[in-house]
């Protein structure tokens, strides 16, 4: 950059004053107070703004009240600026013109234009004045590569620009003492997730417990039902005990009556006595009887005056004794005969009720008037036959008549007169024929009658000449006509002969038809009435074989005279067994005597038996006995009950009951079991419950997803910050590293300034020091015979040329990068007047590289500098 | 005889790595330990198999999660009403420190105490088997448990259940053993639990980890599940069978045009997802190769999350049909990217060197390091590489707008 013009419009002392700049060196001569100092402030002010008004002596505000402010117009890159700056806020207000293309910049581009140039580095090394050089003894490497890095390498600007970027979004990102950035409120809420987290942990130990009480509740309740379970059994004793009580008094009772006991009244003791007594008794009875018959048989000894006089006609009724077989066997034939006749009696009556004519039974018919009958009723039925024939054919010849001559009356016949009279005469022949004694003489004479019968009416009508057909059949029909009256005069004759037969044996009442029937009932009728006869002759004949017989007992044995015959026989037959067992009777009366003896033996016997068993028991009787034994028996009873008594109660009962005092101390402890039951189940409910609201609050606690969800969340947030740590990391590494690389490169000038720095302090000290050595904290330098000198030790006006010559060779080396000028305002006043002189001579060969502003009060000046080149600062 | 072999159940374990994720995902996951748990014992009663081995780390003691007891105890009741004994030792995330759990399982349910015990079943088929284990009782177990081991016992079959790692000869942690050693006792199957890989150390006898049954994090990819064991001609055979409820993969994506937009990237990814479905849910996290740095606004809307979140929502039905949900994206740049044309390397190169010490990175950190979340993961040995090579990334980017810039 050169500084072309300066265009004060009010600036401290000067006001409406321009100042034309050389490119090369420009000398401002000017006593004290001429403004040499407010113009290097000026210069600064207009370029990079004037100071605050805290610091009003810095700010050169126009003394006479004229515009504070001014301009600048200088070339940057071949264009041509103008930069105006007047009062205003924030530095001033700027406005900016390139002249060369004429067009207006924003102010804000000003300091981009001036950069890496900024207030600070202008002041430190381009401004130089007495102060500022006297400020050398402080001057260090840092101090230095601080300002060389602001100057720059080479696109430093850039790369100072990213780092400064980066470090902005670093500080966004996390600042250690920050709380807005995104990591510092992102650690806070890690913190607070953590805490949540930490109280959501308190689960786990809540869980375990949980299941630890519910592990133990659960073991309770096992061990609780258990007894539950025990308890419910006791109370179930408790009330079977109490339903046992009764039982158990029964029981108590049955013990109180005991009966000491007493041998030989078993049932079998009772059987045998029974079996003793019945032997006697049986021994007894059997002595009574025998006593009883031996009695009978004694009375019986004296005979009955029946069988005193059966004895008395033994002979005499021997023929009658033997008689009687031949006598029932009679009086059987009597009855035998009697019901035959009156069956043969109703069974003849049955007969004539049915045929009886006038209580006359008809005469059977005799063989010839059988045949007689059979044979005329065989006739008449012929005759029957043969007219109802001749009829039809005499019918069947008048139609055939009628229908030939439908209007001739009938004709008579003429030739039936001559068949009539051999008709006639046949009849008669018959008839007489009939008559005739022998059965063959009838039925020859029948058949001639026949014959001649036949002759006459067939032979000869058949002989008669039939011219004509009409006469033929009227001879027919008076042929027929004639058999037909023959025939009917043949039935008339039959009939009344067969009513004579009947006539004459009294069957006038029965139809002929029933003839045949009649005769056999009659011939059954006769039969039977025969029968009667011979049976009844029989009857009669052993009527009286019986009553002969009992005439003849009524004759020996007068007491049986009027008995009927078969208690006569029972007595007869009686008497003869009497007569026999009599034979027997003496040795059976003494066996019997003697039976009785021994029953006498043996009824002692079996009362001494009895006595004896009695005895031996200490009963008097048997009477005794059995009260004895009923009342064993009675016991044995008792026992037995009492025994299934105690079964039924069981023997643990029997022997808790017998523990037991009264009903009420039973009931007592039914109660208190009872009790016990209800708070054991009462205890076991309320376990549930409790383990009901246990497996609810463990449900609970596992559905909630708030742990796993949480730690998520946390990892996602772990994951987030790493993510934003790493990224912060990153810009400010990158920041660091940019930095870093600028200062190396910058670093790298150094040497070329200590080099140019050592050229210039030479040549300003007439050579008498010729090497300066700039280490990380001092500056030392080297005298021409070789001892190095520190700062310290060098003179104030030889330091002020060291760091004179310093801020030249910075300007120098640097000119590269800044081109700014080298403004220095009376900065040579401890110089002596030979190194003032080389001093001028320097800036003048270095104005060839930089622009040079050199603001003095040494008139002397003129002898190293053309006089063109400087001007009077007051004019 | 059959048995299941699982470990690393780590039930009601938070995933990590996840954020922003829509909620009816986050249930899936919640429950994806419980559904994966489930489907081994599931399969246990389906087999009917005559005993279950737990190898360690069924859930985290450390979670406190009372979601994993009920669960566990619901489960071991199910098999024990199937009458199916269960082997548990537990390991360094679920050792022993309480008698709570020992009480409260059911009847079939073995937890190994703390010195090596040994189990004896007789099976339905009259065959006996041995178990030997033990459960730790603290979070570490440094010393070799294999001597407390008995030799092969007089059973049909002897089965090892071991939760720990090879020893490496420094810093073991978890009950460190050698495969030798476990080959000396003779044993028919060893049953190890803690590494989450399955692998088999020896292949008969088995020697086999079955590793966890749900991968967790985005490391834990493939298909994660269990073995059935069965015994074939006096050998034992194990069939592994997958329990994920959800897969984690980690795709590789090459990005190959010239200048990556994250416009192009969606597009990409949104390709990829409608040309490859997932049989089982899967949470994917792809790795992109890029051809060139991204821009560094795009970077950063990828690091802070929102271009991840604005993908979720407008492939949604693409990702559901897919069933692959994209859960975070990495990015890989061409070897040797940080450049800087006009400020020359080896400035960037050595100032690197003093930027990137770890007193410098601890000085950086400050006190988060009192955080212990954040303090865990800057403890790891990855994080200070990640960090330099996001920091390498971001100035790669920055330098691409430089050129823009000066250009």
């Amino acid at each position: 950059m050169r500084l072309n013009r300066l265009t004060i419009y009010g600036f401290g002392q000067f006001h409406d004053r321009t100042f034309d700049l050389r490119p090369g060196l420009t000398v401002f001569l000017g006593a004290n107070e001429a403004g040499k100092s407010t113009l290097t402030q000026f210069i600064s002010a207009i370029l990079f703004g004037f100071p605050t008004k805290k610091h009003p002596t810095l700010r050169y505000e126009p003394l006479d009240g004229s515009r504070f402010g001014g301009e600048i117009s200088f070339t940057q890159d071949g264009q041509d600026y103008l930069v105006t700056r007047v009062d205003g806020p924030h530095g001033g207000k700027v406005t900016l013109h390139n002249v060369t293309s004429g067009l207006k910049l924003p102010a804000t581009s000003l300091s981009h234009l001036l950069a890496p140039m900024d207030a600070t580095l202008f002041q430190q090394v381009y401004a130089i004045n007495e102060p500022r050089l006297a400020a050398v003894f402080a001057t260090s490497k840092r101090e230095l590569v601080d300002h060389l890095r602001h100057v720059g390498a080479v696109g430093s600007d850039f790369w100072l620009a990213q780092a400064s970027q980066l470090d902005e979004a670093a500080n966004a990102r996390y600042k250690p003492q920050g709380r807005n950035p995104e990591l510092n409120r992102w650690l806070l809420d890690y913190r607070e997730l953590r805490a949540k987290l930490e109280r959501a942990n308190a689960a786990y130990p809540k869980y375990w417990e949980l299941l630890d009480q519910r592990q133990q509740l659960t073991q309770e309740q096992a061990t609780l039902r258990a007894t539950l379970q025990a308890a419910r059994q006791r109370v179930t004793t408790s009330e079977q005990r109490l339903a046992k009580w009764p039982i158990y008094q029964q029981w108590r009772a049955l013990t109180t009556a005991d009966v000491p006991v007493t041998t030989g009244f078993d049932p079998q003791d009772a059987a045998t006595l029974e079996h003793l007594v019945n032997q006697k008794k049986v021994t007894q009875e059997s002595l009574n009887h025998d006593q009883q018959e031996l009695t009978t048989q004694r009375q019986a000894a004296q005979l009955t005056p029946l069988f005193q006089h059966y004895l008395e006609t033994t002979d005499q009724l021997a023929s009658t004794l033997a008689g009687i077989p031949d006598t029932l066997v009679a009086a059987h034939t009597v009855e035998q005969a009697r019901s035959q006749q009156a069956d043969l009696e109703e069974r003849a009556g049955n007969l004539e009720r049915q045929y009886a004519h006038q209580g006359q039974m008809p005469q059977a018919f005799s063989l010839a008037t059988l045949q007689e009958v059979t044979q005329l009723r065989e006739e008449l039925t012929t005759a029957n036959q043969k007219r109802r024939r001749l009829q039809q054919n005499l019918n069947d010849l008048n139609e055939q008549f009628r229908q030939q001559q439908p209007s001739r009356q009938q004709r008579r016949n003429p030739l039936a007169d001559k068949q009539i009279g051999w008709l006639a005469a046949g009849l008669i022949v018959l008839i007489g024929s009939l008559f005739l004694p022998s059965a063959f003489l009838k039925l020859g004479g029948a058949l001639v009658g026949v014959a001649v019968g036949y002759y006459g009416a067939f032979i000869v009508s058949s002989g008669t000449p039939a011219s004509q057909q009409t006469d033929e059949l009227e001879a027919e029909i008076r042929d027929l006509q004639a058999q037909l009256r023959e025939g009917t005069g043949a039935t008339t004759e039959l009939t009344n002969r067969l009513d004579a037969i009947g006539e004459s044996h009294g069957m006038a009442d029965v139809p002929l038809a029933e003839w045949a029937t009649a005769q056999g009932a009659i011939a059954e009728w006769e039969r039977l009435t025969r029968q009667l006869e011979v049976v009844t002759t029989d009857l009669q004949a052993a009527q009286q074989a019986v009553t002969d017989f009992q005439k003849k007992v009524g004759a020996i044995l007068p007491e049986l005279g009027d008995r009927d015959l078969q208690d006569q026989v029972n007595q007869l037959m009686d008497l003869q067994r009497q007569q026999q067992r009599l034979a027997t009777r003496d040795s059976d009366l003494s066996a019997l005597s003697e039976r009785v003896k021994r029953d006498h033996t043996s009824l002692e016997q079996a009362t001494k038996a009895v006595m004896t068993f009695l005895q031996t028991r200490n009963v008097p009787d048997s009477q005794a006995f059995y009260q004895q034994y009923h009342a064993v028996q009675e016991r044995d009873q008792r026992q037995q009950r009492r025994a299934d008594l105690a079964h039924q109660l069981g023997e643990s009962d029997l022997a808790a009951l017998k523990g037991v005092a009264n009903e009420a101390a039973l009931q007592a402890t039914f109660a208190q079991d009872k009790q016990q039951l209800t708070a054991i189940q009462a205890q076991i409910d309320s376990g549930n419950k409790r383990l009901a609201t246990l497996a609810g609050q463990i449900d609970q606690l596992t559905a909630s997803g708030t742990q796993a969800m949480l730690r998520q969340k946390l990892a996602d947030l772990e994951t987030r910050m790493i993510a934003t740590t790493q990224r912060w990391l990153v810009d400010r590494l990158a920041s660091q590293w940019i930095e870093a690389a600028l200062a190396a490169a910058s670093s790298d000038r150094l040497p070329q300034i200590v080099a140019k720095a050592s050229e210039f302090y030479g040549k300003l000290t007439e050579n008498r020091y010729t090497e300066i050595e700039l280490t990380e904290t001092t500056l030392r330098v080297r005298r021409q015979d070789g001892e190095w000198r520190t700062v310290s030790q060098l003179s104030r006006g030889t330091a002020e040329q060291l760091d004179f010559a310093v801020k030249l060779a910075f300007a120098i080396v640097m000119t590269q990068q800044v081109q700014m000028p080298v403004v220095i305002d009376d900065g040579l006043v401890n110089f002596d007047v030979q190194r003032r002189h080389q001093a001028y001579r320097l800036l003048n060969e270095i104005s060839r590289d930089t622009q040079v502003i050199l603001l003095t009060a040494d008139t002397a000046i003129a002898a190293d500098i053309d006089e063109q080149q400087i001007s009077q600062l007051v004019d | 005889m059959k048995f299941i072999h699982a470990a690393d159940l780590h039930l009601d374990s938070p995933f990590l790595g996840l954020q922003d994720l829509p909620t009816s995902l986050l249930t899936q996951i919640r429950e994806s330990t419980f559904t994966a748990a489930t489907r081994v014992f599931d399969r246990a009663l389906a087999e009917q198999v005559d005993f279950v081995l737990l190898a360690g780390d069924l859930f985290d003691r450390a979670e406190q999660s009372v979601a994993a007891q009920a669960y566990l105890i619901e489960q071991f009741d199910r098999l024990n009403q199937a009458k199916i004994p269960v082997v548990v030792g537990f390991g360094n995330h679920d050792y022993l420190a309480d008698q709570h759990l020992s009480i409260t399982y059911p009847d079939n349910v073995t937890v190994m105490g703390p010195q090596v015990t040994t189990v004896t079943l007789n099976l339905r088929d009259g065959q006996t088997v041995a178990i030997s284990g033990f459960s730790y009782d603290q979070r570490w177990v440094t010393h070799d448990p294999l001597a407390a081991f008995p030799e092969h016992a007089e059973t049909d079959w002897h089965l090892g259940m071991l939760h720990g790692a090879v020893a490496t000869g420094s810093g073991d942690h978890y009950a460190p053993f050698t495969v030798a050693e476990l080959l000396a006792k003779r044993y028919d199957y060893w049953a190890l639990g803690h590494i989450h890989q399955r692998q088999f150390l020896n292949e008969n006898p088995p020697i086999l980890y079955a590793g966890n049954t749900q991968g967790r994090d985005r490391t834990e990819t493939g298909e994660r599940g269990a073995y059935l064991v069965t015994s074939q001609d006096h050998r034992l055979v194990p069939v592994f069978f997958p329990t994920s409820a959800l897969v984690w993969t980690n795709p590789a994506l090459t990005i190959e045009t010239p200048n990556p937009t994250l416009a192009e990237i969606s597009d990409q990814l949104a390709t990829w997802l409608t040309q490859n479905f997932a049989a089982t849910p899967e949470l994917v996290v792809p790795t992109l190769a890029l051809s060139k740095s991204l821009s560094a606004a795009d970077q950063a809307q990828m690091a802070n999350g929102d271009w991840l979140a604005l993908f979720q929502r407008t492939h949604r039905r693409t990702m559901q049909t897919a069933q692959r949900v994209v859960v975070a994206v990495r990015w890989k740049l061409p070897v040797a990217t940080a450049e800087t044309p006009q400020l020359d390397t080896r400035y960037w190169a050595t100032s690197a060197d003093q930027i990137f010490t770890p007193g410098n990175l601890q000085d950086l950190f400050g006190k988060l390091v009192q955080e212990p979340a954040l303090a865990e993961w800057f403890a790891d040995p990855t994080t200070a590489p990640e960090l330099r090579e996001g920091a390498a990334k971001l100035l790669a980017a920055l330098a691409g707008e430089e050129d823009d810039h000066a250009s």
